[in-house]
């Protein structure tokens, strides 16, 4: 059976909520998107195949809508609001991040349609939540990171410079990934009650929770975390982990590349001297200072980042990240995120998935999922649809009854 | 809609299910704590010889003092057993056999080490959930290898597509991978269990931190094969929607700043009546989003030139008010002393800790109409429950259970 949701059936409404739409139907729900006529808004943002402005070439629509199905409505028209009424009947379950209260306002929303569906269960997917004096407020990705917190937390030593939001529109995959908790509790729950219910999830919260270390630096010694380059943020400055390796690639070495365990640190020795790099770091004082503490820690441990760094600048990135693995040192290589297609490790894991590219020749390869279920594994079954491609399917199953 | 932590009016989506936790850190504790706020009954197994780093507060006595521990772990009881004696081994896996779910995030291979592959979990509860968590996943050439979450970050992409483009990576300022893990990490063991609740299957979820950062930059990797595109580092731009002004901009005050999307040339002009620049919304080389574009260092700067006349707060009403989006960039102290929006929704619950006291706890993102999600209580102890674990859920008697105290077996 294809997936661990596989026998229900979603609709999916609304721009916000597109990864927990994935993440459902690449689960093996029969999520339908429902889209206006003219598209869903990713539809017109890209990046598109060969740049050409085409609803049917996004490939941002076509990575965020895998698997799902594609209906249009003009839910101001009264011939498709029933069909969305029908729609809604035979739903498991939607996800609507339309505008707080939009769908009340036509009479489509939960409030409406449940009374004569109580296993319906029902997640409104909002920038702040369907309650709150901000409910109405306006936002994008990068006004909701800021919000957040992320972003005071990310960038550089140099306040200068502006706190960053990671590319990558993170809020609303958080709030997509807490989404998707929630719908599957709220699914076993319905599994023992058959009542469903409205899951009411705020992407402001999903963001405002996602900012680890900086919540227990304010609320137990109300400090805040200071942005720090390329690092952990955190109330008091911390030695660099960011080194350039000798071909010019960024390397991530946690803690600055000194070994957390004591036994770990003769290896890293044996390893410098293979390069005649160890400097003094066989004088047993530092030794002594990371793990015995006995004499200056702070100073051994910034001495000995400066000695690894230096190291760092020699070698080419692949083999230090290589070696490292193999010494258990969590150092890790900082890719693009298109270099780890060439990654064997994850051939291994089927982790990829050779599929086609709506509006494009060629088939890519698209993540399969974030998880592998050894049982009911995620499949991919079809690629994003094309504007309207499912009406006639879907429109004429309520036909069939 | 309930008050989302009111102990007495609605039910627990996830009563009923019993999580047997070993995990430790963050990535897998943040998983757990979703569970147990939701419902569920998680019982961390502890070892006091491998204690869980977070449990330590550098300067502090004992393993009950950290914030992190606390915040993470809230809801959660806690047992500790000793593997290497027979009676001990053998209360963990009477834990297991009448526990829904197994969770861990050891290094791959460790716990099978330990005396638990899927098998033997199999053996002891047939349709058992296994949900492991690790860097690199239990399958595969590179499964040896371990991640922090600065690590994963770095590999998967996350890290090198965040930043200015004339600088190194910023990255994440913290372990974002460690979060969305434990997330990926909660709804695959839901689903898992939903899968079994309709099939009477149970089975291995195997989780790997890389995999969750490169679902997430999956958009990169196809724009990299269809157009033969590399990523890069644009900052705090917009490319697609290719639109500007779209930034971070500073304010009055010591490192205090805006973010700004205007992302038509309505919110353009109603930002520029807002800042006083009746000039540039004229200026040709601004007129339309193309053009704003085409000089988008110029606008930038135009905008940062007036920015720190205003204050943050202030500011923000002001274009929310004009209907521009525009966001504060808040710090920590923002977030839990002056945002409305969090405080109207109860978003800080308070809750009590043995040796912490009253602390207040970062809550669950989401509000059910007929559930509810709860904050009982904060982390426990080391130990705190394992008399209760064995003689109300195990069935050990009183007297059997101070002989494995006696024993050296918990």
């Amino acid at each position: 059976m294809p997936g661990p949701l596989a026998g229900l059936t979603a609709l999916e409404i609304g721009d916000r909520g597109e990864v927990a739409g994935k993440l459902l139907a690449d689960a093996g729900v029969e999520v339908t998107r429902v889209e206006p006529p003219g598209g869903a808004r990713t539809r017109h943002t890209g990046p598109f195949v060969d740049d050409r402005p085409d609803p049917d070439a996004s490939l941002r629509f076509a990575y965020l809508n895998t698997n799902k199905r594609g209906a249009t409505l003009d839910l101001g028209e009264p011939g498709d609001a029933d069909r969305w009424r029908a729609l809604v009947a035979r739903a498991d379950l939607v996800v609507d991040s339309t505008d707080p209260g939009a769908l009340d306002a036509l009479g489509l929303g939960y409030e409406a349609l449940s009374e004569s569906s109580p296993r319906l269960l029902w997640c409104a997917i909002t920038p702040f939540g369907l309650t709150g004096p901000r409910r109405d407020w306006t936002t994008t990705d990068l006004v909701s990171m800021a919000l957040g917190g992320p972003p005071m937390s990310t960038g550089y030593s140099d306040h200068d410079l502006p706190p960053i939001r990671a590319d990558g529109e993170h809020s609303f995959w958080v709030a997509g990934e807490y989404a998707v908790a929630g719908i599957v509790a709220g699914l076993l729950q319905r599994t023992l009650t058959g009542q469903g219910q409205l899951i009411d999830v705020s992407i402001h919260e999903a963001v405002a929770c996602t900012t680890e270390g900086a919540f227990e630096s304010w609320e137990y010694r109300r400090r805040i975390n200071q942005r720090q380059t390329g690092r952990h943020s955190a109330p008091d400055p911390t030695p660099p982990s960011q080194f350039l390796s000798g071909d010019g690639h960024y390397m991530q070495i946690l803690g600055g590349g000194v070994p957390r365990r004591k036994h770990l640190y003769p290896l890293l020795l044996e390893w410098l001297d293979e390069h005649d790099a160890a400097q003094d770091l066989h004088d047993p004082v530092y030794s002594r200072a990371l793990y015995d503490g006995e004499g200056d820690t702070a100073a051994a441990n910034r001495h000995v980042g400066e000695v690894i760094r230096d190291f760092v600048a020699t070698q080419p990135a692949e083999d230090l990240y290589r070696r490292g693995q193999s010494m258990h040192l969590p150092w890790g290589i900082v890719r693009w995120p298109e270099e780890n297609l060439d990654d064997p490790h994850w051939d291994d894991r089927g982790f990829f998935v050779e599929a086609p590219v709506p509006g494009a020749e060629e088939p890519a390869r698209y993540p399969r999922a974030g998880y592998r279920f050894t049982a009911s594994p995620v499949e991919f079954r079809r690629p994003a649809p094309r504007l309207g491609e499912h009406n006639d399917e879907v429109f004429g199953e309520l036909e069939d009854g | 809609m309930t008050d989302p932590t009111d102990t007495a009016s609605a039910p627990l989506p996830l009563e009923g299910i019993r999580v047997c936790d070993f995990s430790w850190i963050v990535a897998g504790p943040q998983s757990t704590r979703i569970l147990a706020d939701l419902g569920a009954e998680v019982i961390k197994v502890e070892n006091e010889d491998h204690l869980d780093t977070v449990r330590l507060q550098p300067g502090q006595p004992g393993p009950n003092r950290r914030g992190m521990h606390n915040n993470f772990n809230r809801n959660k009881l806690s047992i500790t057993a000793n593997l290497g004696h027979p009676a001990g081994r053998e209360l963990v896996e009477r834990l297991i056999a009448v526990s829904d779910l197994v969770v861990e995030n050891f290094s791959p291979g460790a716990f099978a080490r330990m005396g638990f592959p899927y098998e033997r979990l199999r053996e002891l509860r047939p349709d058992i959930v296994y949900l492991s968590v690790s860097g690199y996943g239990h399958e595969g050439r590179d499964s040896s290898y371990v991640t922090w979450g600065p690590t994963a970050q770095a590999v998967s992409g996350c890290t090198a597509v965040s930043g200015l483009p004339d600088q190194p990576p910023a990255g994440w300022g913290f372990s974002y991978l460690d979060h969305t893990a434990g997330y990926y990490a909660a709804v695959a063991a839901l689903m898992a269990l939903y899968h079994r609740s309709q099939t009477g299957e149970g089975q291995h979820v195997d989780l790997s931190q890389v995999e969750t950062g490169m679902l997430i930059q999956g958009l990169h990797m196809l724009d990299f094969q269809v157009n033969g595109r590399p990523s890069e580092r644009i900052g705090n731009r917009s490319r697609w929607p290719a639109v500007a002004p779209h930034g971070i901009y500073p304010c009055a005050g010591d490192d205090r700043w805006i973010a700004i999307a205007a992302e038509d040339d309505a919110s353009w002009r109603a930002l520029c009546g807002e800042l006083g620049l009746p000039a540039l919304a004229a200026d040709e080389r601004f007129a339309t989003n193309d053009a704003r574009l085409a000089n988008e260092d110029l606008l930038d700067a135009a905008i940062a030139s007036c920015t720190p006349e205003r204050e943050a707060h202030e500011l923000m009403e002001a274009l929310q008010a004009r209907g521009v989006p525009a966001g504060v960039v808040q710090t920590m102290e923002d977030r839990m002393e002056r945002d409305p929006q969090l405080a109207a929704r109860g978003f800080y619950p308070t809750a009590s800790h043995p040796e912490l006291g009253d602390h207040r706890f970062e809550g669950l993102p989401m509000r059910f109409s007929d559930a509810r999600w709860r904050l009982d209580r904060g982390a426990p102890l080391l130990s705190e429950h394992t008399r209760h674990v064995a003689t109300e859920i195990l069935g050990y008697s009183e007297a059997e259970f101070d002989a494995l105290v006696a024993g050296g077996a918990v």
